[in-house]
């Protein structure tokens, strides 16, 4: 196994076919709760349900099929100097609590976003709203994590889409980013299909919040559409979304650029 | 389409045209009132906003009740999941026909309109929300329906196989009718008025401007400890018991607080000079008897400051018919005994599983323990 230096990745695990997998990049700050300098082994952090439920999708497709290639491709990006520093730190940590991420990405403030493009990556999770906004005004689809997400189950990935933003994206957002969303939304759509209605590690749910049920049928059509069947859809016409969002549980939620689960 | 915050219509578009044409709500109103009516923007496409949840009363519905999903209930149970979903999926553009909780929503629209004619600013008003366990693919179908229909239903949860306990909650729902009973059990154990709703085998014709909801009386708008009392006892001694507690109020029971959201509605009508012509009218049908038992209900509900429109003590006497003179909405009642025997006579019958009546089954009488209901 190879240490690169800033840009580089560093692979662990079986390569994954890169034309079928779906890279996604978590940052290292969400996922482990970095102490001390010379801490050998961090604690887990906010994203950890999150990668367990990864890798269950993972675990389940390749039940379905040994050959399958959509899988999820996890890759583990740290965005800050001082976590770059902590790389050994980190790779331990990730074994320690059986993680499976396929690359390691150790970047700093300057060269992160670049390492995103490079790698491919078609989803890009942070703790960090800055972040999220920077790589997003860069076209890459990313969602921003919350102390939520650490509740949340790992048995089954669970998916938010923004009905209304599914009908009217936002104006923010670059046609690459709204491109990203889409080609993420349809693979999500085609890795959901491999399973039943029943028993499934993800569920693809979709809250409709201003809009009522004109706004829900049409999110839906759209959805469909792009190769993606809801399994829950909730429309609130106006109704409060905190106290739904908190009995949904989603992982992250999926909007047409930059996504927040506290909007 | 999306909801256009930035007006209140008092009247929609629709509703311009249902009021135009019924014939029972013309007589109370001022003839400049009919006049501004028919002034107002008629804009047929734009809907009044929902309001908030927790200024509502918040009927919360499940696909079952509110549609006719036999057939497809039928493929679910013999052929399983996949097939259920497919066929559906199939007859997406095809409506389900009205089920029994229909033209009780329909009624809840019609009380909608007279209010918001009376309080066009007021959000206290009914809020029907779909609350369904189907998955979400089922979900274009139900939204056709509702299309179809014109009913005005704005707000629902597919579950996809989830409580809908929690979404209840989050809605603050006022009542829960559902054709499943084990969900009705789950939802008044967390203290939400709830009933398991059964489809009659032919409905009896019901109005259309006037909402009529009938009640029992014990361990549903009250507490079971007097109908404990009747199950040990018998009918006697039970009258005999309520004539020596006659000024103790009875305890309260599940449904309770939807009577008082009703009475709460009905006084907005009575404050208008409304009170002959109010479109919400509410009645009890006990077994219990005027001449002894029946004046502890009547002053129990007086100290909890609450109204009923019309008391009818029937001194043990069946139900059925009773209801099929009064052809209420919905009723409730605890004993399946009741909820059957109504449905035999065309009233849409609901069962509130709460109390004693569902442990123990009564000795020397007819009665039934708790079924699990048609599916």
């Amino acid at each position: 196994m190879k240490t690169a230096g800033s840009e580089e990745g560093v692979k662990t695990g079986d390569k994954k076919d890169a034309d079928r997998a779906v890279v996604v990049a978590v940052t290292s700050r969400a996922v482990f709760e970095c102490g001390a300098d010379d801490d050998e082994v961090y604690k887990v952090g906010a994203a950890f349900p999150l990668l367990q439920a990864l890798q269950r999708v993972n675990e389940r497709l390749l039940e379905e099929n040994p050959a399958e290639a959509l899988l999820f491709d996890v890759v583990l990006i740290t965005t800050d100097r001082q976590q770059q520093q902590q790389s050994s730190s980190i790779i331990s940590s990730t074994r320690h609590h059986g993680l499976e991420v396929s690359r390691f990405c150790f970047s700093s403030e300057e060269d992160f976003i670049e390492s995103l493009l490079k790698n491919n990556v078609q989803l890009f999770l942070s703790t960090d709203g800055g972040e999220a906004l920077q790589a997003s005004q860069k076209g890459v689809l990313s969602a921003l994590l919350d102390r939520q997400t650490a509740s949340c189950p790992s048995e089954q990935l669970r998916v938010l889409f923004c009905g209304d933003a599914v009908i009217q994206p936002d104006t923010g957002p670059t046609p690459a980013s709204r491109q990203a969303a889409q080609s993420f939304s349809a693979q999500l759509g085609e890795m959901r299909r491999k399973f039943s209605v029943f028993d499934s590690p993800l569920s693809i749910v979709m809250v409709t919040s201003r809009g009522g049920r004109e706004s829900c049928c049409a999110a839906l059509l759209a959805l469909r559409s792009r190769g993606v069947s809801v399994d829950e859809a909730y429309c609130l016409a106006g109704a409060p979304r905190g106290p739904i969002l908190s009995l949904l549980r989603p992982h992250f939620l999926l909007r047409d650029g930059f996504s927040s689960l506290d909007e | 389409m999306s909801l256009n915050t930035g007006q209140t219509l008092t009247v929609s578009g629709q509703d311009l045209t249902r009021n135009g044409s019924s014939s029972g709500s013309s007589s109370g109103r001022a003839p400049w009132e009919d006049a501004r009516m028919v002034l107002k923007p008629s804009t047929p496409s734009r809907k009044p906003k929902p309001p908030k949840p927790e200024n509502a009363i918040t009927i919360a519905v499940s696909s079952r009740v509110l549609f006719n999903m036999e057939k497809e209930q039928q493929i679910y149970e013999q052929q399983g999941m996949e097939d259920y979903i497919k066929y559906q999926v199939e007859h997406e553009t095809e409506p389900f026909s009205p089920g029994p909780a229909f033209s009780f929503v329909k009624a809840l629209e019609a009380v909608n309109t007279r209010l918001r004619e009376l309080y066009p600013e007021s959000e206290e008003l009914f809020d029907v929300v779909l609350m369904t366990n189907n998955h979400a693919y089922v979900g274009l179908r139900l939204i056709n329906t509702i299309n179809h229909h014109q009913l005005f239903i704005e707000r629902f949860c597919m579950t996809g196989g989830n409580s809908p306990i929690g979404y209840l909650k989050a809605y603050h729902t006022n009542l829960y009718l559902s054709a499943d009973p084990l969900k009705v059990r789950e939802a008044l154990e967390e203290g939400i008025a709830a009933a398991t709703m059964f489809t009659p085998e032919k409905m009896k014709e019901v109005s259309d401007t006037q909402l009529r909801v009938a009640f029992d009386g014990d361990a549903v708008l009250f507490s079971d400890e007097s109908e404990r009392i009747f199950k040990a006892h018998g009918l006697d001694k039970f009258f005999e018991h309520e004539k020596a507690h006659e000024n103790k109020p009875l305890d309260h029971g599940p449904l309770k607080g939807f009577l008082e959201a009703l009475g709460k509605l009905q006084k907005k009508f009575y404050g208008k000079g409304q009170r002959m012509d109010c479109p919400i009218r509410t009645y009890l049908v006990t077994a219990r008897s005027a001449a002894s038992s029946g004046t502890r209900a009547l002053k129990t509900l007086r100290s909890w400051g609450l109204e009923i429109d019309e008391a009818l003590f029937l001194a043990g006497a069946p139900k059925g018919p009773m209801l099929e003179k009064i052809r209420p909405h919905i009723f409730f009642d605890d004993q399946m005994f009741h909820v059957e025997g109504a449905a035999e006579m065309g009233t849409v019958a609901c069962h509130v599983p709460y109390g004693i009546a569902q442990r123990v089954t009564k000795k020397g009488i007819m009665d039934k323990e708790i079924s699990s209901g048609p599916k």
